[in-house]
């Protein structure tokens, strides 16, 4: 197991240091999301809606969407191009070859995005707090034993687009597609409330709702439309079956680049 | 002073390691077999060199070998290990190198490119600095250890991905075209490093296009054409 590990590690260490070696990466990590903050921070002045039942009005409420685009954007966007990249150089030989394997090696690759991602969140919640007044309720600490869970359930819809880079070789508009989706049917930006009827039931059947309003009520004490435990419960689900899934999509697309060839190919 | 081995070897002298049977491979479209029921034995201690026109076929042979691929029929074995089954104690046995340059972390430095293989190729957490420190020393590459691959020759490169292929002491190396950008002092480190593995009873299958077998020293030889092995006399 200590194998295992350090073999992780050293690629969560290899991706940190590609990313630190682009410093101009590390600026726009920091004003990105400054720049959407700011930007909300003064549309939520304008508005006034009646559905939203937030201390922090509209700007409490779409700052936990906006933390979880921004996670989504980093993790969903940068996995499959970070897989199409080790395709196109390479270096995914290298996981084919090692007594890793191309699972690990690929779950690997996984890590630094989502860790990159979630402390751009934090950092999201930090600026909003510190700079434009967030009022962080107290439960705010509860928040991260839920977006570990949550980030669980999103994985396997990251496994599904880099399942689609190996065998396909390219994934990206599927990840708009995707981003977008969850940002409207998960409520991110509004209220599904105000979804039509015919769409609302595509909140119900994925983990982003759930996990939007439990990180919403523990973050800035928005109420909730289910009791947590329900919520907390139907979040768990998804991850008993969404992560399996997606482990063996993931690995069934490695094996049929093996048995087809096309796993040579980018 | 070098590393002792990481998995001596306890084969001894041409008894088989690497075994292939009926191996057929054929890509997508209307054409022949690229691979057509090629049966190959590598044994302890020998270099197999495998040549042929362009693409014949080698590299896929090569990555067949490697568990790149999975074989469409026919068989990879080494004793109980093939890549489908206990695939990730066969990959131990493997050191592999590619055709051309790919396969390097660009920005990476040398010493952590080595370090990064090692922690792939589950060399143990306590012999990993000295195993690499030693790999460094083996390819020539202990003044470029603090630079940035991509700074690098083709040549500086090619050392690079060899020693990467060596750095865990499998006992089967794959190398496809390995003397790739090599000066004269390079093809002679790897001469000596693919003598010192066939010492301690590794065998090495080399593929390169017909000609090179004029200049490299091998055991068993054959040529590759359409989608057979031919032995070369």
């Amino acid at each position: 197991m200590t194998a295992w590990w350090d073999a992780m590690w050293g690629i969560i260490r290899r991706d940190a240091i590609l990313f630190v070696s682009y410093r101009s990466q590390l600026v726009a990590q920091f004003l990105g999301p400054l720049f959407s903050i700011t930007l909300f921070y003064y549309i939520s002045h304008v508005l006034t809606a009646r559905s939203i039942h937030s201390p922090g009005g509209y700007f409490g409420f779409v700052i936990v969407g906006l933390v979880i685009v921004q996670i989504l954007t980093i993790s969903m966007g940068v996995m499959p191009v970070t897989v199409r990249q080790e395709l196109v150089s390479g270096t995914i030989e290298r996981f084919l070859v090692s007594a890793h394997g191309p699972i690990n090696g690929i779950l690997g690759t996984m890590l630094f995005p989502l860790l990159n991602a979630l402390f751009s969140g934090m950092l999201m919640l930090t600026l909003a707090t510190v700079i434009f007044g967030l009022p962080l309720a107290g439960t705010a600490v509860l928040a991260i034993p839920v977006a570990l869970l949550g980030t669980l359930a999103f994985m396997p819809f990251a496994f599904f687009l880099v399942a689609l880079v190996m065998a396909f070789k390219q994934a990206s508009s599927a990840t708009q597609f995707i981003v977008a989706g969850v940002a409207i049917v998960g409520g991110l930006y509004f209220p599904i409330t105000v979804l039509p009827g015919w769409i609302r039931w595509m909140s119900d059947v994925q983990p982003f709702t759930p996990a939007t309003d439990l990180l919403r009520h523990l973050l800035v004490n928005t109420p909730m439309a289910h009791p947590a435990a329900v919520e907390l419960l139907k979040l768990v689900g998804f991850v008993a079956v969404l992560l399996p899934a997606g482990m063996l999509l993931l690995r069934a697309s490695i094996r049929y680049g093996q048995r087809s060839g096309t796993i040579a190919e980018y | 002073m070098p590393a002792p081995p990481l998995a001596p070897t306890s084969a001894a002298t041409g008894s088989p390691v690497l075994e292939l049977d009926d191996l057929y491979h054929r890509w997508k479209g209307p054409k022949p077999p690229v691979l057509d029921e090629v049966s190959l034995t590598l044994r302890a201690g020998e270099v197999t060199w495998i040549g042929g026109r362009n693409g014949t076929g080698k590299t896929t042979l090569l990555r067949l070998a490697a568990g790149i691929l999975l074989a469409q029929r026919g068989s990879v074995r080494i004793g109980e290990l093939t890549p489908s089954s206990k695939r990730g104690l066969y990959r131990r046995q493997i050191g592999f190198l590619s055709a051309g340059d790919r396969g390097l972390q660009a920005r990476m430095r040398v010493s952590q490119q080595l370090d990064y293989w090692g922690r792939l190729a589950y060399v143990p957490r306590e012999r990993r600095g000295a195993v690499v420190a030693d790999t460094l020393q083996r390819f020539g590459l202990e003044e470029l250890a603090a630079r940035r691959v991509d700074r690098m020759s083709m040549g500086q490169r090619q050392r690079i991905r060899l020693a990467m292929a060596f750095l865990h002491e499998p006992r089967v190396l794959l190398l496809d075209e390995p003397r790739n950008s090599l000066d004269d002092d390079g093809y002679e480190l790897l001469s000596a490093q693919i003598e010192l593995a066939t010492a301690r009873g590794a065998t090495v299958l080399w593929c390169s296009p017909r000609g090179e077998d004029r200049v490299i020293e091998y055991d068993t030889g054959y040529t590759l054409n359409e989608g057979r092995l031919e032995r070369v006399e």
